[in-house]
């Protein structure tokens, strides 16, 4: 359920422009496939620039943490300088979607922090050169909220609260996995965590539990979540969420799916393109092959004659090699 | 007769786009009539027409792309499958095997392919044909090779 809001989250605001004016005019569940099409590639598009993304979220939350558990000394100030500073030039083209995603990941820890244990200011030890930082953090709270508001919308009104809470919770579960990935990598950063927690009392050891959310095997972590555990590896994940044809679905789509018609060169409209008249999987538009059953009557694609393969003449036969189930495409369209 | 028109326009374009990448192939319409096309093809390399340059005809019918296009050589050949005078192709593709997908770039691909691979046993010139089905390979390609000097090669001095 999780992983299906998910994916609708990122599918849906990327494709909004594109898609937006076809939904309208056609609604039929059968073209409602050819979307999913599309959209599935531009998640998996997505998804790999996100995957780069949150191994950077990592970097950044260590070293945050580092940074205040050292208590309100310059290094802590130069170490968000130069944070910040990383972050420009690493995302100068896709400044506000990373800086706003990092700033997120962030954030939701904080939240939860503060709402269990009532005060933030304990968990930054006090550091006041390190005020400016959060109220910066705050600014971008907001940012960060819209976004997930913007999400909400796109679900129906029923499932919102649930959805908000898988959400959110997902959201803290990739903030685990870099955090867990940069602590294989660099024991610098692990004995530092250490060292925070030697340093403050228990509500900071509670503070790098909770920043870690749920392991994969903990008791409390909601059935709902997707298993993460290997974040940075996207494929295999993009695989576990849409199922071991994923691959070669998308193969499929690009390969087989022309956007305008190779005997007219016109542009492909949602019923063409699910329109498979010849089991050779060549396609091209109602237009023309209307033309061509008047005159000759062979697929352009293999010369067969159309009328030799009318039993099998499907309308959207050709994409059935994998299928979403039923719940996934219902969760879309509400 | 409008699919026609706007089929031979989109090629026109997709031609123009794809100028730089096949240089074997120059395809031009006619400035008043896009059913007029001409073409000019390099004879391939390691035949008897390498080096020269071959001028095709295009006429294309109001039915296209649901009927293939007329072509024929302008440029004088000696080749089994064309007609030394009328420059009349004999090719399948052209004839019964034709499909809308085929383009008119296409088709000078495939008389490319077909200059460099002849087909003797259906011939429009009988004397190359002959010549190939008897074996005298270098009796055909001294002939094409003088034809490809005579016709298609830019005069010397």
């Amino acid at each position: 359920m999780s992983t299906d809001s998910i994916v609708f989250a990122f599918s849906k605001e990327s494709s909004k422009d594109n898609f937006g004016k076809k939904k309208r005019t056609n609604r039929s569940a059968k073209l409602k496939q050819c979307k999913l099409d599309a959209r599935r590639e531009q998640w998996l598009s997505q998804v790999k620039n996100k995957g780069c993304k949150e191994e950077m979220n990592g970097g950044g939350g260590s070293s945050s943490s580092m940074s205040s558990c050292l208590p309100g000394n310059s290094l802590g100030n130069l170490e968000m300088m130069t944070r910040g500073k990383d972050i420009d030039s690493d995302f100068e083209s896709s400044v506000n979607s990373s800086s706003n995603s990092i700033s997120g990941s962030h954030d939701l820890g904080k939240d939860s922090v503060g709402s269990s244990f009532g005060s933030r200011s304990s968990s930054v030890s006090g550091g006041c050169s390190y005020q400016s930082g959060v109220e910066e953090e705050e600014e971008e709270e907001d940012e960060c909220a819209d976004d997930w508001e913007a999400v909400a919308d796109a679900l129906t009104a029923d499932d919102k609260q649930k959805n908000q809470e898988n959400l959110n919770s997902s959201v803290l579960a990739a903030l685990d996995v870099p955090a867990a990935s940069s602590d294989g990598n660099l024991p610098k950063t692990n004995s530092e965590v250490g060292g925070l927690k030697l340093q403050s009392d228990g509500s900071a050891r509670k503070v790098v539990g909770k920043g870690h959310a749920w392991k994969p095997d903990d008791a409390f972590r909601p059935q709902s979540l997707p298993t993460l555990s290997k974040q940075y590896s996207f494929p295999m994940n993009a695989e576990r969420c849409c199922g071991r044809g994923a691959s070669n679905w998308v193969c499929h789509s690009v390969v087989s799916q022309p956007t305008s018609c190779p005997i007219c060169y016109e542009e492909l409209d949602l019923t063409d393109s699910s329109f498979l008249p010849c089991l050779c999987g060549f396609r091209l538009c109602l237009f023309c092959h209307k033309r061509i059953l008047e005159a000759d009557g062979r697929c352009p694609g293999c010369r067969k004659h159309y009328e030799s393969a009318k039993g099998e003449t499907v309308v959207n036969g050709g994409t059935p090699p994998f299928r979403f189930t039923r719940s996934f495409s219902m969760s879309t369209s509400s | 007769m409008q699919a026609s028109r706007a089929r031979l326009f989109k090629e026109l374009k997709e031609v123009q786009r794809e100028k730089v990448v096949d240089n074997d192939i120059q395809l031009v319409c006619d400035d008043s009539n896009i059913f007029k096309w001409t073409a000019l093809i390099k004879g391939p390399s390691e035949t008897p027409y390498e080096g020269g340059v071959f001028q095709l005809a295009f006429a294309v019918p109001e039915q296209y792309p649901l009927q293939p296009p007329q072509v024929r050589f302008l440029t004088k050949i000696f080749h089994p499958n064309v007609h030394f005078k009328t420059g009349e192709i004999c090719l399948d593709i052209l004839k019964n095997a034709w499909s809308p997908a085929w383009t008119l770039q296409s088709v000078c691909r495939a008389i490319i392919a077909l200059m460099a691979h002849p087909e003797p046993d259906s011939p429009l010139n009988c004397d190359s044909g002959n010549l190939l089905r008897s074996g005298d390979l270098r009796g055909y390609q001294s002939m094409a090779r003088m034809y490809t000097r005579l016709a298609a090669m830019p005069k010397k001095g």
